[in-house]
């Protein structure tokens, strides 16, 4: 184990925490609303994005939200009607995406922009600056906030879309907060585990939650501890093994994930 | 804002066609109607003649091609969202997920939403009202159960109390016995007919069964390809369709 500062890794340890929250919270959407064709697109833009950020030398985490958020102005009206199956879309923009990205990362110049792509690629939590753990906290509590102010219409839109729609309930504003919280959660996680896996960090802690309860409030309580406990316990046994990081939070997570449909009382007779 | 038709009119259609997204062919066409506060209205017709879109036409759901759609007097192309907290809508064949999150307490105080509005909390006032309608329907014992582990009748029930809760001006049940038992058929019928007694609330109900008509009503729809191809008071209409027996259906 190389030793690292210790302030490196209070902040890699907050960060894996916010991340792990905002990540399970938006998957609950995700999940339940099965929007994983489209958030798993997202995810893949928000790579393509960022290796164009390296690329042009701007900030990745800012073209990262302009590619995910592309795919959610451009998807979210097609899948929105069902015009396109969800196989088509992760077909097509899948390898799109995942295309762009590595021609913008071989286009970049010098041998930092290749230890850069490998972050954007796999993650690389020690680069988390400051700045970045303040965005990622105001993104959380911005999230919370949302969920808090709107649960009622969000609630009853995860229910049923048309049934809310015929109750008052202006169904398109919250379906595209839901789409654009998915974007910015997918681009701000993106530094943590890289785009590979960024999707599994917001699918499977609330696929966890989703075995066990069959209360939205409460699924929305354990969704992000689960997601906080799994990315800190992933965070620890890569300092450990010396695991990347990103791999190491998803193979709890998955681990996880495979342990609570084992042990899940909804796939349980009597 | 313009205001069509006369004051104690429900619902207007004027020259209504509805064409689903990716069809060629209208859904329902040249569709005039009208029901006035307090009536009570029935829609028959065979499978596909368009009897859910006509329902989904009035409230809004699905978006006319042609014609207008005027409900409350207020105009279902600018208006729909307002007005929809008004309409309670029972929509056929509603089934959830067995493993769905969802208690049934709070999938009826759901048809509440709407009303209360963005920004507010569900009160007291309103969660009396969602446990009232649970009570009147009778699946209050069911209230804590995930709303998938019931069965479709009882999820029926829930569909039903959760309309009720809404406290609508206008109620658009698409068929809602068709998983009822006889028993629960006659209860929930009784409980529409006290609702549109007591409350005058205007009721636009579609069913196959046409011995589940309600005394109340007073007016038959017969819907055929897209078409209203007969309408007037129940046992006429009845007797007119069976000697033009354009459906095959017997009493
Ligand atoms: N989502 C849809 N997309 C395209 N066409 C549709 C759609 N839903 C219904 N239709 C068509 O519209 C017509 C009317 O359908 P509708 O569901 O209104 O009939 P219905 O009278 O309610 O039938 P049922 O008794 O089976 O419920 C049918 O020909 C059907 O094929
Ligand atoms: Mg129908």
């Amino acid at each position: 184990m190389i030793p690292l500062p210790f302030q490196i890794i209070l902040t890699a340890i907050v960060a894996s925490i916010l991340a792990g929250i905002t990540c399970s919270v938006v998957g609950v959407f995700v999940v339940q609303m099965k929007l994983s064709s489209i958030g798993f697109c997202m995810s893949h833009a928000a790579f393509a994005g960022a290796a164009l950020g390296l690329l042009l030398s701007t900030d990745p985490l800012l073209t990262a939200l302009v590619f995910s958020s592309i795919v959610a102005l451009v998807l979210g009206p097609l899948s929105e009607r069902a015009k396109l199956s969800p196989e088509i879309i992760i077909g097509i923009m899948f390898s799109l995406t995942i295309g762009l990205g590595f021609i913008f990362l071989n286009l970049s110049p010098g041998v930092a922009a290749t230890q850069q792509a490998l972050g954007i690629l796999w993650g690389s939590i020690f680069s988390v600056t400051f700045d970045d753990l303040l965005l990622l906290g105001l993104l959380t509590f911005f999230i919370i906030f949302l969920l808090t102010v709107f649960f009622k219409e969000l609630q009853s839109l995860m229910f049923n879309r048309k049934l809310a729609e015929a109750s008052g309930i202006n169904t398109s504003l919250f379906y595209f907060l839901i789409l654009f919280l998915i974007g910015v959660t997918v681009a701000f996680s993106l530094k943590l585990v890289g785009g590979l896996l960024v999707f599994a960090l917001i699918v499977n802690p609330a696929s966890s939650a989703l075995q066990f309860l069959y209360d939205l409030r409460k699924v929305m309580l354990v969704s992000p501890f689960i997601g906080a406990l799994t990315c800190l316990v992933g965070f620890l046994l890569s300092l450990l093994l010396n695991f990347p990081i990103g791999s190491s939070i998803i193979i709890v997570s998955s681990f996880t994930f495979c342990l609570s449909v084992l042990l899940s009382p909804k796939r349980r007779r009597g | 804002m313009v205001k069509y038709g006369m004051h104690n009119k429900m619902v207007e259609l004027y020259n209504v066609d509805t064409i689903y997204e990716g069809e060629a062919l209208p859904a329902i066409k040249d569709i005039n109607l009208e029901v006035s506060r307090g009536e009570f209205v029935t829609v028959i017709g065979p499978n596909g003649s368009g009897k859910t879109t006509l329902l989904e036409t009035v409230n809004g759901l699905q978006k006319v091609t042609r014609g207008k759609v005027i409900v409350m007097g207020q105009d279902m192309s600018h208006n729909s969202l307002k007005v929809r907290k008004e309409i309670g809508y029972v929509p056929q064949d509603f089934i959830s997920d067995p493993s769905v999150p969802f208690i049934v307490r709070d999938v009826v105080l759901m048809g509440r939403y709407g009303k209360i509005g963005v920004m507010r909390r569900p009160n007291e006032e309103d969660i009396k009202i969602a446990e009232e309608a649970m009570r009147i329907i009778g699946i209050e014992e069911f209230a804590d159960r995930p709303i998938g582990k019931l069965s479709g009748g009882e999820q029926q029930k829930v569909m039903i109390a959760r309309a009720i809760a809404q406290e609508p001006k206008l109620l658009l049940l698409d068929e809602p016995f068709s998983n009822l038992d006889i028993d629960s058929k006659r209860r929930i019928s009784d409980i529409l007919c006290r609702l549109h007694d007591e409350n005058g609330l205007t009721t636009l109900m579609v069913t196959h069964d046409l011995l589940s008509i309600p005394k109340r009503c007073e007016r038959v729809i017969v819907m055929s390809r897209g078409r209203i191809i007969a309408e007037g008071e129940p046992a006429d209409t009845i007797r007119k369709i069976e000697d033009l027996n354009v459906m095959g259906w017997s009493l």
